[in-house]
This record gives C-alpha cells, structure tokens and sequence, in this order.
C-alpha cells in the first residue's frame, strides 16, 4: 500500500497505488434540493448505454428516496455497518477509510450485493422517515422528510473499483479522470463489485464482464455535459473538472462551489475514495443524517446555500445548471446575469438571475375574453 | 536451475507400456504427472482409456501469494491422469465438489479448473504462481458455465432467468430485422466487449480457454485456441478432461513441468481466489 492526501479526510491514507491526479478531473455538483425524482436522467442513461444484453438490471444512473431508498437494497447502510462506528476530528478523519480497514488478504473492504438486491430500484421510494399522526400535514415544518438522492460512478480519486481488481482491468484516464472498465481486459472477477462502496460496477451476466458509468466520454471529449445531466428536468446538475483545493479558481464553477464557498460535499468523504460528485445537501433533513453521509462540512453548506437568496454570486452561478448541454469551465457574473464561458472566455450562454415577471391578469381586455376556463 | 526430472516413481510399481493392452492402473500414489502413450486422444471423461493411466493425487493449496488471497482451504486435492497422442496431451482432471455451479448469474460464480505449463519446456522454469516477465506460461481455462454453454443451454437472459420479462432490446427494432449487419452494429454498440472480441463475451464454441501469462495479473489471450475440454459432474465431484498440444520444446526424455488450479463457485472462488498447486514434474511413460 502507497501513502496518497486525500484533502476530503484532511490527512494521508492508505491506497494500493501512489497518488497519481489527472490533468484534468471530471467532477460534477448535483443540487439535492432541486430534484424531483422524474428519473428522466436514469432513463437518459438506460436508453444511451444500457439497453443491451445483460444490462436488463444496471442502473448507471439511479435517484433513490433517502432515508429508506436504495439501489442496490441497503448499499450504503451495510457497509457504514461493516465499518462500525468512526470519528471525525473537525475536518480531519480520525477512523478508517475501506483501504485501511481491508481485511487479512483483501485489498478494500466490501461486499457484493445479491441478486435479489438489484430487484426492487424503486423500494423505499417517497417513504418519509418517521410514522405521520394525524393532523401532521398541517403542522409546518413537517415533521417526516425525505429526498432524494440521484447518484452515478463517483469518477473517484482513488476508485476502490480501480485498486481491487487483480488484473488491472480498470484505469483512470490521465487526460480527465474518468475511470473505466477496459472491456477487451475484464474476465468477469467481480472484485469491483464487492469493493465500490456505491455499488456502481454491475456484471452483465450475458457478456462475463463488468460494465459501469462511463461519464458519458464520447460526449465529454466534444465539450458537451453527459446524458443524465443535459435530460434533467430539475436543472440539479453541472458536469466540469475539479482542481485541487490550493488550486482552485473562482472563476472554474466546480471549484467555485466545492473549493471556494463549500456549498457542495462529497458523498461519504469517510469512505476515502475522494469521490468527485459533489451534492449540495438537503435543507430540510436533520443534520446529523447529512453529516454522516457528507461528513462535517454539511451544516456550514446548507447555511451558505440559504443565504444565496442575498448573495448574487452564488445564486447566480446556481442558475447556470441545466442551461447549456455545453460544459461550462469558466462563469463571470454581470449584474443581474450569469454568463458560462468557455476555456478561451467566449460566452456559451447568459442566464438573467430574475426571470422577467408578466402579470396576465384573469381578462383580456383586448380580445375581451377571460384568460381562465373555470368561472 | 536445471531440474532432473524423475519418471515414475511408484511404491507399488505396474509399468504401463502401452494402452490398450495393458492389465488394470496402478492404484499406488505417484509423485509425476504421467502420460501414457495412445492412438487417439480422449475427449470425454469417462473414455474407458483413462482406466490405462496411473492416477496422481496432489494436495491443492490456497493462493496466498498475492491480494487478494484464498486465506481457507477449500478443494483439498486433485486426481489427474494423462494420456499422449501424437504431440497433443489430454488430462483428466477429478475433485470433489457436490454443488454443480455452471451458472454465470449476478452473485454465481462457476466451477473451474486449469492447467498450466512453460510455454516453452526448458530446463529454466517460470516462477509457479502464473509464470513472470520473459517467461510466459500457457494456462488452459475451463469453467462450468462455458461446458453448459456448449451442451446447449441458451444465452439468453430467459436462459438464465426463466422468469424473466424484457420490453425490447434496440438491436431487435422491426426495421432492422432486414438488415443483418445494422442490427449487429447496434448490438455491439451496448456490447463493447463483444465489439473487441473480449473471449468472455463469446460466442461459446468450446468450453476451455487459451491463456498466456507472465505472472500474476498479466493474464491474457494464448497465440493458439485449439485445447478442447469436457466437464461432466457425477453428483460428488466434477470430472474434466482438457486436451492441448505439448508445450514448445518438449522433448520425451526430458519431460516437461505442470501445475492445476481449481475454482469452487459456490465459495464464490474467481480469479485469484483459488486453490493451486506448484510445479509438479510432467512425464511420458519411458
Ligand atoms: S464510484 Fe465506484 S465505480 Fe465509480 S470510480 Fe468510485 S469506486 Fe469506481
Ligand atoms: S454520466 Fe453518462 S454514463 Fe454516467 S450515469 Fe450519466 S448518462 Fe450514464
């Protein structure tokens, strides 16, 4: 095992390779707060990369009902199990990554799902936490919460798929971070599938070989956002690159989010695999829940997330999301508008940050006709 | 480093010449693997020839070489016989497993066994554990699933899931059923594998596999594809036969050197996760 920084635990760990970043890393910020769980993104995957033999079952793309959804059944809460209680010290990770806690002979700590797990993609779906008592839905703030979370391959840093496979099938493109199974290599081992914590290598029983996310490469390599994310409805996600956090511009909006105002987190930092979509959390779930699952910078985000309403920085960029299939790197702000610009500043659109409001009253005077059907 | 290589060393010792015409095996344990000479190569385990080869009965080891490692032992021997024909060999592979394992599902992983030798028989061996760089060995792969693939069982997803409902795939859209070559474009097109003749993706027209590899993780693709294998399961073990020509360079007098591996699927063994043996001498008959 190599010594490698993570900067998502704040220290060094364990990995079975030496660190060895990208030029460029693939990254995205998904706002969970937008998101309606129309699956329009799942579909976009499934009908582009999925539709063939054997991929019957492969979600490359889910969205999944927090705190009781899941896809694969239980893929997180089984491993947060198997890795037992662990502390963070501020913004240092005191406890064990899947590296370090690997048992005797085994390169990452993990488990492969059943079957029967990749059964049900919609179990838990709009279950809220808690039991309702009658009259709850009057009661503001409600009580139970729920939301959801959609999830592709993390594009990680340190992929767990990356380092447990023994023959070296899976790689991390050095031009953009992107990591693949090389499908004329893979034999069919399902050691990725046991070692990714979010279960999202998938055999194809019909082929021999394990299939995944592939960051939508083709369309990354002409400039344009992956499928899943130019077909979402919400507007909740923006694809770009990542820099290291000494790194970072303000004028990149991934850095911008993630490094600069630490609106958006990681999806289990404690894992350790420096996975590189990042969530704006949720606003209305309770912070120890968002804690656990995008460790200890939760409570500062939702607090910097609330205030964008005065702040037309961070509104601004946020308006951005889902306005060009184009992939943005850079982003200024005009006054009251948001323009995404290429590497070389060329404007690639310009969003207002306040729609123009029309007040269509329920006559028109012109036409003298009423403008609503119901008297 | 050279190796002397012994011929068979028997404690109770019936010297078979010829098959065919020779009294019943011996029944002593031997210490080589060794060939007996015939006409005709056998294909199918229960082939009345292999009666006319000594049985060698090695104990199996787990590989705890290199991560990650099969820490239990599981498949605790291996009974092999072989027999020559020309400059083809044939081996017989028998141990025991009671679960019969040949599906390829999500969580299923096959019974499987292999054979390697030097890929050149020179005095100089390979290192055991998968050969190492500028010493190759030739491994023959076979597996339970590849056998019910050619005993006829489907591949289609009903085949493994009979249950099972699928919409549509694209790649049987009406209007490219006319067109052969655009319907398996658009197959191919979810099927990367397939599309770089990955062997796993098949198609199955054997149930073994040629491999060259330089040690551990270098597995790959063997120059030739011409072993041939047959598994059959008798409820307590599975019996295989899997036939390849010698290695390069082999020469009777000298022999050459062999080693097995067997996988147990319902332990969920793949991969490195398997029982092996070292290098064990590999003789013909004198
Ligand atoms: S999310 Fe899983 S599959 Fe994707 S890179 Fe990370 S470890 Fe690999
Ligand atoms: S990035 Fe592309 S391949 Fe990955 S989940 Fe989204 S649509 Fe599918």
């Amino acid at each position: 095992m190599a010594r490698v920084y993570n900067w998502q635990i704040g220290r060094d760990m364990s990995y079975w390779y030496p660190e060895s970043r990208p030029e460029k890393q693939f990254a995205a910020v998904f706002d969970i707060n937008k998101c309606i769980a129309c699956q329009s993104c799942t579909l976009a995957c499934k009908t582009t990369w999925t539709s063939g033999k054997g991929q019957e079952y492969q979600l490359w793309n889910n969205v999944e009902s927090k705190p009781y959804g899941f896809y694969p059944l239980r893929w997180d809460l089984k491993l947060l199990d198997m890795l037992g209680e662990q502390q963070w010290d501020g913004d240092q990770y005191r406890g064990q990554t899947i590296f370090e806690a690997a048992e005797a002979g085994e390169r990452v700590l993990g488990w492969r799902p059943e079957e029967r797990d990749f059964a049900y993609p919609n179990v838990g779906e709009d279950d809220c936490a808690g039991t309702i008592e009658t009259g709850a839905d009057f009661q503001i703030p409600h009580l139970a919460w729920f939301f959801y979370l959609a999830r592709i391959c993390n594009h990680c840093t340190y992929p767990a798929c990356l380092a447990s496979c023994p023959r070296g099938s899976i790689y991390k493109r050095p031009e953009d971070g992107i990591v693949l199974v090389d499908q004329q290599r893979c034999r069919g081992y399902r050691e990725c599938v046991k070692a990714c914590p979010y279960k999202k290598v998938f055999h194809n029983p019909l082929v021999g070989t394990s299939e995944k996310c592939i960051a939508c490469f083709p369309k990354g390599e002409n400039g344009l956002q992956p499928q899943c994310f130019v077909n979402c409805i919400g507007k909740i996600r923006m694809a770009g690159s990542i820099s290291r956090p000494e790194d970072a511009k303000p004028e990149n909006p991934i850095d911008y989010l993630v490094h600069i105002r630490k609106v958006a987190l990681p999806l289990f930092p404690q894992l350790g695999l420096e996975a590189n979509v990042y969530y704006i959390p949720p606003i209305h779930a309770p912070t120890p829940f968002l804690y656990q699952m995008f460790g200890p910078g939760v409570a500062a985000a939702i607090k910097t997330y609330r205030s964008a309403v005065d702040d037309m920085d961070l509104a601004g960029l946020l308006t951005l999301f889902g306005s060009s299939e184009r992939v943005m790197p850079r982003w200024k702000r005009e006054g009251d508008w948001t323009i995404g610009l290429d590497e070389q500043d060329q404007e690639i659109v310009r969003v207002p940050l306040k729609e123009p409001v029309y007040l269509r009253g329920p006559f028109d005077e012109k036409y003298q006709v009423a403008r609503t059907n119901c008297p | 480093m050279a190796k002397k290589l012994w011929h068979l060393i028997l404690v109770v010792v019936p010297v078979l010449t010829l098959v065919g015409c020779r009294p019943a095996p011996p029944v002593a344990r031997l210490m080589d693997v060794t060939m007996v000479i015939a006409d005709v190569l056998p294909e199918d385990p229960s082939d009345g020839v292999w009666q006319h080869a000594p049985e060698f009965t090695t104990p199996l080891l787990p590989q705890d070489q290199v991560e990650p490692r099969q820490l239990e032992v599981s498949t605790r021997e291996i009974r092999v016989r072989a027999v020559a024909a020309g400059d083809h060999v044939a081996f017989r592979l028998e141990w025991d497993d009671p679960t019969l394992d040949d599906q390829p599902g999500h969580e299923d992983f096959p019974d499987a066994c292999a054979i390697q030798l030097p890929a050149i028989a020179e005095p100089t061996l390979p290192a055991p554990q998968m050969g190492e760089s500028g010493q190759p060995v030739e491994i023959t792969f076979w597996t339970a699933a590849w056998q019910a693939t050619v005993d006829g069982r489907g591949t289609t997803l009903r085949d493994l899931y009979p249950g099972a409902t699928i919409d549509h795939y694209p790649h049987e859209a009406a209007p490219l059923k006319s067109d052969p070559i655009a319907q398996r474009e658009v197959q191919l097109r979810y099927s990367p594998a397939h599309a770089l003749g990955n062997w796993m993706a098949g198609p199955r027209e054997r149930s073994v596999e040629d491999l060259i590899s330089e040690g551990p993780g270098t597995l790959g693709p063997g120059p030739s594809a011409d072993s041939q294998g047959r598994g059959q399961h008798n409820g307590d073990g599975w019996s295989v036969v899997i036939s390849r020509r010698l290695p390069a360079g082999w020469d009777s007098a000298r022999g050459s050197q062999i080693a097995f591996a067997v996988w147990q699927g319902d332990r969920n063994e793949v991969g490195a996760r398997k029982m092996r043996t070292g290098w064990i001498n590999l003789v013909q008959e004198p």
